[in-house]
């Protein structure tokens, strides 16, 4: 196996050998319970065959919580314990490092987005059949969430190989993802070239389209983008250290 | 470049912004060598061991381990290490078993070598009865241990260990010299450590190096005798003397002792009511004690003990970084580039080691370590 797939596994398994997955599952799943059915009225008032209310709290919840949560400690809590150096100093490069790592958390958050499935699966497919579900928007909705969830993972990884400290890790990916989320917001309010700015860089903007059913090249390549720059510069970094 | 040189610094130099960490290192390991890389805290022992193992680039210089540059090759020179860093930091949500195994998995071992070597490795640290236990329920002797398990899995040429029996209790660090020492018998090894006692019984030879720069390298008795003094120590009996004499005060004694040639300086040490002590120091190349002796014979005086030992390796140490406690209280840093003469002492230090021979491990203090045989009650 390579070395990043091993470092992905360590990542992924380490989350599974603490509480944090279990807990960050659970109460993710709670909560897009409750925002799916009862928020505004809810799933029932919408009264049509759509789940598109489960792409816009989905990635929400996981640019305010579940990310931050995840990524805060990838490189930070490595730095500052010193394990850093133990896990460098084997024969890998830096890149498989970030990469590894990058895998490993993906991972998991993929694994909650993914197990968000059972919503159109339970509700449209079997025990119950609430009508006819149109499989499009559902397809390129998770399409665009996972594109989101590369983006998001690899900005969080950039900022914990920033710092030493997963709390200061965790408020800076906080605001920076809960900003690129709200900005699809204030592009609503502010007009003009500012708006057609923010819609550019919000995440919320951007991932608009995907539940609508539109796949737009645009939009795939902003999010693949956002994770390629991300990475580099968490390479960077990490590299930084040889000469800082 | 000869092919037994395992471990080649050449003109490492490091700086963290205006502080200079290392300032042109220069040394050599050979094959099968212990060496004692030793230090006082901040005098740069980690930093050079970060750049062997291409944790961190050297601002200038270069170093070669087992052939292969830490600049250009820095993969291979991991692969021909096993190294431990300070504090021997571990994956505590790991068990000992996963992180061998992770470590070996990264390091390319399949299956069949993974388990042949775990369990050499198990036996030579001691893991036998931890490796299904999560690291972070074991005390720090035990994570020392997976840690120096770490860094042997992949049966390396090359092993270096940055204080690797710092915060341990003396039964531990006992262990884990022994450990070294027998690991060291087929290998090269490069230890840290600002543990003196430490490398008298595990190394025989020693780099010393004092605020970036190396002071003194060479075998251990050649580093004792740098000061060029031989230490004596004479016990003379304060109540009787011998064929009717009388016993003679400590006055008289220490001004017979002060008027032998080649003394250089005469102290009285603290004993007990029944002996006078004496502490001469004479110079390098000749000896003492037979003057010593004729004048007791000649007096009549009981002699009941006399012995000469080499400078401790103490008070070398301490000669040789003393300007490192002077900098800590607020020496200017500019101090340190203006004394170019003391870089040609470290130079000269150099020069004078460089005769040393490959030289195997010492094995006379290894084996009454040996006998205890602590394997079993790991």
């Amino acid at each position: 196996m390579p070395p990043v797939l091993i470092i992905a596994k360590r990542e992924f398994r380490s989350y599974f050998d603490s509480p944090l997955a279990y807990i960050v599952i659970c109460l993710s799943f709670f909560a897009l319970g409750l925002l799916f059915f009862l928020l505004n009225g809810g799933f029932w008032q919408v009264d049509r065959a759509t789940i598109s209310r489960l792409f816009e709290y989905t990635p929400m919840g996981l640019s305010f919580l579940v990310v931050p949560v995840v990524t805060m400690r990838l490189i930070a809590e490595e730095r500052r314990s010193g394990t850093l150096e133990m896990l460098i100093t084997l024969p890998v490069k830096d890149s498989d490092v970030v990469l590894g790592k990058f895998i490993g958390a993906l991972g998991l958050v993929l694994v909650l987005v993914l197990s968000t499935l059972a919503y159109p699966i339970i509700m449209f497919k079997w025990p119950w059949n609430l009508g006819p579900l149109d499989l499009g928007p559902v397809g390129s909705g998770y399409f665009g969430l996972v594109l989101f969830s590369a983006a998001a993972v690899s900005v969080g990884l950039l900022i914990s190989a920033l710092t030493e400290s997963q709390a200061v890790a965790f408020f800076i990916t906080f605001f920076v993802l809960g900003g690129l989320w709200l900005f699809g917001d204030l592009a609503q309010k502010a007009g003009g070239a500012l708006a057609i700015v923010l819609n550019y860089v919000s995440f919320q903007s951007r991932l608009s389209n995907f539940w609508r059913g539109l796949i737009d090249s645009r939009d795939v390549v902003f999010f693949l983008s956002v994770t390629v720059v991300s990475l580099m510069v968490a390479f960077r970094a990490l590299e930084r250290r040889k000469w800082a | 470049m000869a092919t037994d040189v395992m471990i080649q610094a050449n003109g490492l130099t490091k700086r963290f912004g205006v502080v200079r960490a290392l300032d042109k290192v220069n040394f050599e390991v050979k094959r099968g060598e212990v060496v004692g890389f030793l230090g006082p805290n901040g005098a740069g022992k980690s930093t050079t061991m970060r750049i062997l193992t291409c944790f961190i680039s050297p601002t200038n210089g270069s170093a070669k381990v087992n052939g292969h540059d830490v600049f250009d090759n820095p993969l291979e020179v991991r692969r021909s290490i096993g190294y431990l860093p300070q504090r021997a930091p571990l994956y505590t949500d790991m068990t000992v078993w996963e992180y061998l195994k992770f470590a070996a998995e990264i390091r390319g071992l399949d299956d069949g070598t993974f388990r042949k070597r775990l369990k050499k490795v198990v036996e030579v640290c001691g893991l036998a009865q931890s490796l299904g236990k999560d690291i972070s329920t074991l005390s720090h002797g035990y994570r020392q241990r997976v840690g120096l398990g770490q860094a042997l899995i992949h049966d390396p040429p090359i092993l270096i260990l940055d204080e690797p029996t710092s915060d341990l209790d003396p039964n531990e660090k006992a262990e884990v010299l022994r450990y070294i020492k027998e690991i060291g018998k087929d290998r090269t090894i490069l230890l840290s450590t600002h543990n003196l006692a430490e490398v008298e019984e595990a190394c025989a030879r020693a780099i010393i190096v004092s605020k970036g720069r190396v002071v003194a390298d060479g075998p251990l008795d050649q580093i004792r005798g740098k000061t060029g003094r031989l230490r004596y120590v004479v016990a003379i009996d304060e109540q009787h003397a011998e064929a009717g004499n009388k016993a003679p005060p400590a006055k008289q004694v220490q001004e017979a002792l002060e008027r032998i040639g080649g003394v250089k300086s005469v102290r009285e040490l603290p004993t007990d009511e029944s002996a006078h002590k004496f502490e001469l120091s004479g110079s390098q190349d000749s000896d003492l004690r037979a003057e010593i002796f004729r004048l007791m014979v000649a007096k009549g005086w009981t002699l009941l003990e006399l012995r000469r030992d080499a400078q401790s390796l103490d008070t070398v140490f301490r000669d040789l970084t003393r300007g490192d406690e002077k900098l800590d209280r607020g020496a200017n840093w500019s101090a340190q580039d203006a004394d170019e003469e003391e870089e040609e002492d470290a130079a000269a230090a150099e020069a004078g080691a460089d005769d040393d021979e490959d030289e195997e491990d010492d094995d006379s203090d290894a084996d009454d370590a040996d006998d205890q045989e602590p394997k079993g009650k790991s």
